[in-house]
């Protein structure tokens, strides 16, 4: 399956889990600002995508994947400000960020509001990666159990 | 779309309205899982019970009120049962007393139960339901939840959260194609109230129930049944009470 296909999978999942029109789902809308996503509705996208594509993505895991793994303390300064190491993260998981206009002034909560349909893209097409390594090869992972 | 086919987990189900729904269940194509606490006789009679009429069910043991062991049960019902479609709520206990006698852990003891085994049960169940996006569980309460009762402070109170949590459960899985509903017994001659109706055979109770007699487990069963079941799809949130016009008394008045 390649990146074209999977982004309209993910755009209908973002469009019926949100009830939004399709025009408003474009590749740069921010899930959370632009789309006006909640955290149900959050599940409910994610869930939409278990069932299409056999992808489990736990609401959870979006945070982690955002941050990357980078220890709470050292993604943000004492007054929950993104670090030099959290902003180089962000940048790998969220390239269309400009890192100067919000050095200084990020916050962590603020992180996720600048998440993607995109961005979403990415993430599902890593997870479909991961989950095909777990189960062994690539052509093996398409085998049904 | 028919029940029949399905998968279903039924707490409490080896006796009163629990066993009574299981057999209800089953007799629709329903496969059964009878989940007891203590008595396994009884939930082993069930199970035989729906064997002997053809139809498809297992014992799976644990206490609702332990969160551990409803994720271990819920585990076994898919693994045997090779799925889960439908969660009947029903494991119940009573504790009555006056509250000016009432012991100090009296509440918890029943709100661990009737509530506690609820609320595990939900959310061990949900995520699977979810996934599949379609389901339906249905809580067996008590229009003691919406009314009051002298002695029964605490199982009204548990019963008072178990309807206000299947309204709230309702809202969050709707769009997941999950339906959440309760059935408000009234009065059915079972163990649980048997303390209620015993000594004059339960004759003062008939007499304040506009119906003037006490329900059937097996009626109670066929509301659990049709909540359960796709004649009510487009029912989510609702408290369905079962109760020969007991809750609708404001007083025994003559024209």
């Amino acid at each position: 399956m390649d990146r074209h296909e999977i982004t309209e999978i993910v755009t209908t999942a973002v469009v019926d889990g949100l009830g939004a029109e399709p025009d408003e789902v474009t590749p740069d809308a921010t899930l959370l600002d632009d789309l006006s996503a909640e955290s149900i509705d959050l599940l409910d996208i994610l869930f939409r995508l278990e069932r299409a594509l056999k992808v489990k993505i736990q609401a959870a895991q979006l945070a982690e994947y955002v941050q990357g793994g980078i220890p709470d303390e050292e993604f943000g300064d004492a007054d929950e400000i993104i670090t030099e190491k959290g902003l180089a993260q962000l940048l790998r998981v969220m390239p269309q960020i400009d890192p100067d206009e919000l050095r200084g002034t990020l916050k962590a909560r603020r992180v996720m509001s600048l998440f993607t349909v995109d961005n979403l893209v990415d993430l599902v097409i890593h997870r479909m990666a991961v989950d095909a390594m777990e189960a062994g090869t690539p052509e093996r992972a398409e085998v049904p159990a | 779309m028919t029940i029949s086919g399905q998968v279903a987990l039924v707490t409490g189900g080896s006796r009163g309205i629990g066993a009574a729904v299981c057999r209800r269940l089953a007799r629709d194509g329903v496969a059964v899982a009878v989940n007891y606490r203590s008595s396994e006789g009884a939930a082993k009679s069930v199970v035989r019970d729906i064997e002997e009429h053809g139809g498809r069910a297992i014992t799976v043991a644990g206490d609702v009120a332990d969160a551990g062991e409803v994720g271990a049960m819920t585990e076994q019902v898919i693994r045997e049962l090779g799925g889960l479609d439908i969660l009947v709520n029903n494991a119940g206990v009573s504790q009555d007393a006056l509250l000016y006698d009432m012991a100090m852990d009296a509440w918890l003891d029943v709100m661990r139960v009737n509530f506690g085994g609820v609320f595990h049960c939900t959310r061990a169940v949900l995520p699977h339901l979810m996934a599949k996006g379609a389901g339906a569980i249905v809580n067996v309460s008590s229009v003691m939840g919406e009314r009051g009762w002298i002695g029964e402070s605490n199982y009204a109170a548990s019963k008072g959260a178990v309807n206000a949590f299947t309204r709230c459960a309702a809202l969050e899985a709707a769009r997941f194609g999950v339906r959440v509903n309760a059935v408000l017994p009234g009065f059915v001659p079972t163990d649980l109230v048997s303390a209620l109706v015993e000594g004059d055979g339960g004759k003062s109770i008939r007499k304040q129930i506009p119906a003037r007699r006490l329900g059937t487990t097996e009626e109670i069963a066929d509301a659990v049944r049709f909540l359960a079941g796709p004649e009510s799809s487009y029912m989510t949130g609702s408290l369905l009470t079962v109760d020969g016009g007991a809750a609708a008394v404001l007083g025994a008045g003559r024209p």
